[in-house]
């Protein structure tokens, strides 16, 4: 029983979670970043076509990454936590 | 994994008694008084031992329990002088007729000294509806039997047994047979809805004397609120942390257990009742949770879909720990009225902020997260209840306890939204809950900011292929014609 108590109250003394980015924040990240995605996708479609595909690279990625953080940042803003 | 193991410093396992033997003439009982409160599918048994140690240097009493007891009886608290010594989780050494439960004393009594000694213990499944049938708008008549006589292996000079009923009107009970050798006055009385059986003087529960004189005896009450019993109940803690948010769900199979309804169901009926507001007593229409303060998104549907028939009050949020002054409000009306024998499934759901729930330790990077056992629903119990914790993907080095012992427990992987390798679950079950059993079970986990970057990864992988595709698209000429 002590071990349980001894538990609960290092639970009730250790500070709370918090989180690496506001959840109030959430729903307004995920505009701007999927907006982002939105125009570095429509950018990358106007791009020309390198033998050496740098520029299309790059701007593939920075979408990529961007519409990954988007995407997480719009499911907890719908109510699906992930 | 941390398990919760039964070594308090003050308590002892006795020696298992190979029969029942009388523990030696060590204590003597100056007066055993028992109050049995009458419920539905609760009774709340309360047990004071007046104990006086006849040899000195006592630190263990023991108490016992018969077999039909112990085998009702879902949770179990000793004190002494109001100071916890024993709790829902002690271990009894079984006997032959009895089981045996040990309380070691805050200090060892000398010759002469007394104490008191109260067990509270509550029972499940002990009274039955009798008759088993009623129409819609008979009483409701339950029955509750027990045995007349506490057992204890020391001598009692004086016990007394009170059964309380909260309606008044008791329908009958048993008058004991061949007690004259202990009673000075009436064997049993009467007063309102409270029986006293007894008092009964200088026995000694041995093997002979529970033999002879050891006897049942049962009331038949009136009780004016649903028998209800949570047949399984399904609970799913699911703990975000990019959202900041713990969700609970609770799946639960309700079973009205008073008599079954005699006859077919008259909406008439019971529209009229509830216009003259005398709704027969074994009708359950509507009951009330108390959820935890700062609940959001909270839901409430059964097999057909969305039941409107529900109102939540909620509570501002507290702080992780704290005591909640006040807790939010679901009221819940099923979709239809559950008579005596009918049955009815819900699933039930809310949000709560996760900083409520789950502290932080930065020296190690462990996060514990604190999850009730159960929401109760006032006076009824839970046959099969089954708690599963999820945690984040990727979580590893998980430590759990239970507050109290569990019938089993597991882990598991549960695949849920955006997930690559599925995220740890731990799973316990439990049997006949009650509302005392409704404390936090905690879980201990760390997860590396790397794990949760994972799910950024696969959703940034998933775009980028559709990149990669349309790099490759641009390039093929689908012309029919050569320019």
């Amino acid at each position: 029983m002590d071990n349980y108590e001894a538990i609960q109250a290092l639970h009730n003394s250790l500070p709370p979670f918090s989180p690496y980015v506001p959840a109030s924040l959430l729903p307004s990240i995920a505009l701007i970043l999927l907006a982002s995605t939105f125009v570095l996708a429509f950018y990358f479609s106007t791009l020309p076509k390198d033998t050496f595909p740098l520029r299309e690279t790059a701007v593939a990625s920075l979408a990529s990454v961007l519409g990954g953080f988007g995407v997480v940042a719009l499911f907890c803003s719908a109510g699906v936590n992930v | 994994m941390a398990r919760r193991w039964w070594t308090l410093p003050l308590f002892l396992v006795s020696a298992l008694a190979p029969s029942f033997s009388l523990a030696g003439p060590a204590f003597e009982n100056t007066a055993i008084v028992r109050t049995i409160e009458l419920g539905g599918s609760l009774v709340h048994v309360s047990t004071t031992y007046a104990v006086k140690a006849l040899e000195p240097g006592q630190t263990t009493y023991q108490i016992a329990l018969s077999k039909a007891e112990r085998a009702k009886t879902s949770w179990l608290e000793a004190k002494v002088k109001a100071r916890l010594h024993l709790s829902s989780s002690a271990r009894m050494s079984p006997g032959v007729a009895e089981y045996l439960l040990s309380i070691s004393l805050p200090k060892a009594l000398a010759v002469n000294g007394t104490l008191n000694l109260v067990l509270e213990t509550m029972q499940t499944h002990a009274t039955r509806p009798f008759p088993e049938q009623a129409a819609q708008n008979e009483p409701q008549l339950l029955k509750y039997e027990t045995d007349l006589f506490t057992i204890s292996p020391y001598t009692t000079l004086v016990q007394r047994t009170k059964i309380k009923s909260i309606a008044p009107n008791v329908i009958s009970y048993t008058t004991p047979h061949d007690v004259d050798s202990f009673v000075r006055d009436g064997s049993v009385t009467r007063s309102g809805g409270t029986i006293t059986y007894g008092p009964y003087h200088d026995i000694q529960t041995d093997t002979d004397f529970v033999a002879k004189h050891q006897q049942s005896v049962s009331v038949h009450y009136s009780f004016d609120y649903p028998v209800i019993e949570v047949e399984t109940l399904h609970r799913t803690a699911e703990i975000s942390h990019w959202g900041s948010n713990l969700n609970i769900e609770d799946k639960a199979h309700l079973h009205n257990a008073g008599p079954t309804l005699k006859g077919h169901f008259s909406r008439l009926e019971y529209q009229s009742q509830n216009f003259q507001r005398k709704q027969a007593p074994h009708i359950l229409s509507d009951f009330t949770l108390h959820l935890p303060p700062g609940v959001t998104n909270a839901y409430f549907y059964d097999q057909n879909g969305n039941v409107s028939t529900s109102h939540l009050r909620t509570a501002p949020s507290v702080a992780k720990g704290s005591k909640a002054v006040q807790y939010s409000v679901l009221q819940l009306r099923p979709r239809y009225p559950v008579l005596g024998g009918w049955n009815y499934s819900y699933t039930i759901g809310f949000d709560t902020p996760l900083q409520d729930s789950v502290s932080y330790d930065a020296k190690d990077g462990v996060y514990m997260v604190g999850v009730p056992v159960m929401t109760p629903i006032p006076g009824t119990v839970v046959n099969d209840a089954e708690v599963k914790i999820i945690l984040p993907e990727g979580a590893t080095n998980v430590k759990f306890v239970s507050p109290f012992p569990e019938i089993s427990n597991s882990m598991s992987t549960h695949i849920s939204y955006l997930d690559t390798v599925g995220r740890p679950a731990v799973t316990f079950t439990y049997k006949n809950l009650t509302y005392k059993h409704t404390d936090n079970i905690y879980v201990s986990y760390q997860v590396p900011l790397s794990a949760h970057l994972k799910k950024v990864l696969s959703v940034s992988a998933a775009f980028f292929s559709l990149f990669a595709f349309a790099f490759m698209a641009r390039r093929v000429n689908l012309n029919l014609h050569k320019k």
